[in-house]
């Protein structure tokens, strides 16, 4: 049987809904196929009004807080050192790592120029927050593809670079941890420079810090989504009694976030909040559907028991951040009497392919690697080798080194 | 962004005064000729009255805007000069992740499209929604009036202030000011006592004398603060919050692991106590 043949019939053994993502990830491939080849003024509805539309919205600065899984489980698993939530780790990191993947792709779409994007590490402008934030990508998928090899090696059994990668596990935690920081809230960074395009609702001076807070809750967040639903579609484990701990974290950044806001929107705004129905609308359903009811929901002793409640909560506080990335870049930005910007069908399609594609690929890399076997007493964590054991034991491991 | 050194008070600034403005629109033609600019298929009245094309875009840097209104019964023109602001700070030069915009110290602000990634963020910063992408292009760039910088690099006025038959005066920034305010001192009546550009966004290159109430006119309320500093507000502590993430994590990893590096040694020692045995 010749390559092909094993992975056609591996594919033909795959589930529907796998095989319906793959359709959606085609789909998108023709799209952008179409964009490089009519333009971007052709291929979507942007214009000299709305340079910025649905590919740099969802795709990068919605997709980049929903990415933020891997480095707060980073955090709150090596940097705490809560060794229990180790089993949520690894999917956060595939999870980040495909995030960030795919935010690259929407950004190579969207630039007008994508093969000069190297040309940022060469022409420093550290006024810019696009140059931070580009750089800081760049230097974060660079560590989530690290982490990424993890799995990796585990599943070839590459010994020395798996060794490596345990010693670094820490540095790299609180590396991802320091990056993620940096441009989580320069994408806040981005709109402070649209001071009379944004409206008061949203814009304030600690709009940064807003969208660093809004990132660490809904990053955990995802933890509980992902983890909720592989244990419901994929049939692993039952991790809600790990995800109990998340839920004890999350509401005191909210509550933070909460703080931050009211105090920034009451003190900090100029002019008008409330003098456009539409978005006084759109700001109470971000608020109360993403805000409040998920807030009350992580207060009660219930969700740390109960996983449809968890799944619940963690749906809202994420399908909050997107109306809330969405009302920053988009909705808040139009300006009263301008043609309403709306993505066409090219646009859509590649966008719903982004996020197909991020489905597809973790199934498949969840399939084909030790995403989900990774527990705690199954795996032996002392290594790296302190001179102790190699003692105790003896000459074993000694060579392997 | 080396805009520290420039003396603004010397850079070459348009004083247009919208009153002398014929609506000729002989600055659209001589622009579209100094740049090479393709002539784009209009219409009248698509846009407001008689203006033609109606926005500014890729092949049009510059154009006049008309705005019809009644005055003592009797239906009136006013036209405003659309076009690059060149702001002392501009907002622009500031966001562009490769530097590709740069205050010169001659006064107008440029573009390098070799270094240009396309990202747009130009576009969204600029106040004045000057910044026009090439959207029917497969790979495309930005266009903007680049204030006829090779013209006066050369000691020449830009192209529209020299076809310009009655409005637009070009010359020293603090020089321009002085004129503009001569003149509102001279003809009160005629001027609303605003120079548009002196102190909008920092401060621009291209300064207007009206007779109407600004916002009539359509120019765009515009904060007075320079934009950049919106933005160096949170991004000078960007080094600053990366040691201090950094150290603060380090620290806490540091003692939390301390427990288990304690146990496991104290284990040792009693193993080894045990194997000496």
């Amino acid at each position: 049987m010749t390559a092909a043949r094993i992975v056609i019939n591996e594919i033909k053994g795959y589930h529907r809904f796998i095989k319906f993502m793959m359709v959606l990830v085609g789909a998108a491939a023709l799209a952008s196929a179409v964009r490089f080849i009519f333009g971007l003024g052709a291929t979507t509805n942007l214009n000299d009004l709305y340079p910025w539309g649905l590919w740099i919205s969802f795709d990068v600065v919605t997709a980049v807080p929903l990415a933020a899984g891997a480095f707060t489980v980073g955090i709150v698993a090596h940097v705490f050192h809560i060794k229990k939530l180790e089993p949520l780790v690894r999917p956060a990191i595939v999870t980040g790592f495909l995030g960030y993947s795919l935010v690259c792709v929407g950004l190579v779409l969207d630039l007008g120029q994508p093969h000069r994007g190297p040309y940022v590490l060469f022409n420093w402008n550290v006024h810019s927050p696009m140059f931070e934030v580009s750089m800081c990508v760049m230097a974060y998928t660079t560590v989530l593809f690290l982490e990424f090899l993890h799995p990796v090696s585990e599943k070839f059994g590459w010994h020395i670079p798996l060794r490596l990668l345990r010693t670094l596990e820490l540095p790299f935690a609180i590396l991802a941890a320091m990056i993620s920081t940096l441009h989580q809230s320069t994408l806040g960074t981005f709109f402070l420079i649209a001071v009379d395009k944004l409206h008061n609702l949203w814009y304030n001076p600690l709009l940064p810090l807003q969208f660093w807070l809004s990132a660490i809750f809904t990053g955990l967040s995802i933890v509980i989504f992902e983890a909720s639903l592989v244990h419901k579609y994929m049939g692993q484990p039952d991790e809600s009694e790990l995800l109990a701990t998340l839920t004890k974290i999350i509401p005191w950044v909210m509550g933070v976030y909460m703080l931050v806001k009211v105090y920034a929107l009451a003190f900090l705004s100029h002019g008008p909040l409330f003098d456009r129905p539409m978005l006084t609308a759109l700001f109470s359903v971000e608020v109360i559907v993403g805000l409040l009811i998920p807030f009350s929901m992580f207060l009660t002793k219930r969700i740390r028991t109960d996983k449809q409640m968890q799944l619940r909560a963690a749906s809202l506080v994420i399908i909050g951040l997107i109306l809330n990335r969405f009302n920053v870049s988009m909705f808040a930005m139009h300006q009263p009497g301008q043609p309403v910007y709306f993505p066409n069908f090219i646009e859509s399609v590649v966008t719903i392919g982004i996020i197909a594609a991020h489905i597809l690929f973790f199934v498949l890399i969840a399939k084909y690697f030790p995403i989900f076997e990774h527990h705690p007493e199954a795996t032996d964590y002392t290594i790296p080798d302190r001179f102790h054991r190699i003692e105790k034991h003896g000459h074993g491991t000694v060579s392997e080194a | 962004m080396s805009a520290g050194a420039i003396d603004y008070s010397k850079t070459r600034t348009f004083l247009i005064d919208t009153t002398k403005c014929t609506g000729c629109r002989g600055c659209q033609v001589a622009c579209k000729q100094w740049n090479q600019l393709k002539a784009e298929d209009t219409k009248f009245f698509t846009g407001e009255g008689y203006q033609n094309p109606p926005q500014m875009s890729e092949h049009t840097f510059t154009r006049v805007k008309f705005k019809d209104y009644e005055k003592h019964g009797q239906n009136e023109f006013a036209f405003y000069k659309e076009m690059c602001m060149h702001c002392n700070d501009p907002a622009c030069a500031s966001v562009c992740p490769v530097g590709a915009f740069q205050k010169t110290k001659e006064g107008p602000v440029i573009y390098h499209a070799k270094k240009c990634i396309g990202c747009r963020f130009c576009m969204v910063a600029c106040p004045f929604g000057v910044p026009k992408y090439e959207w029917s292009k497969a790979f495309p760039l930005v266009k903007k009036c680049t204030g006829c910088y090779s013209r006066v690099k050369n000691g020449l006025d830009p192209a529209c202030a020299t076809a310009c038959p009655t409005a637009i005066t070009y010359g020293p920034r603090d020089e321009m000011i002085k004129e503009a305010e001569k003149r509102m001192a001279a003809r009160p009546d005629r001027y609303v006592k605003v120079v548009y550009g002196k102190e909008e966004a920092g401060g621009t290159n291209v300064l207007y004398l009206t007779q109407q109430p600004l916002d009539e006119l359509g120019f765009k309320k515009v904060t007075t603060r320079p934009l950049p500093s919106y933005t160096w507000q949170a991004l000078r502590f960007v080094p600053g919050i990366f040691l201090t993430v950094g150290g603060t994590l380090s620290l806490v990893s540091w003692f939390q692991h301390r427990k288990d590096r304690v146990k496991r040694e104290e284990e040792g020692r009693n193993n080894r106590k045990e194997g000496n045995q």
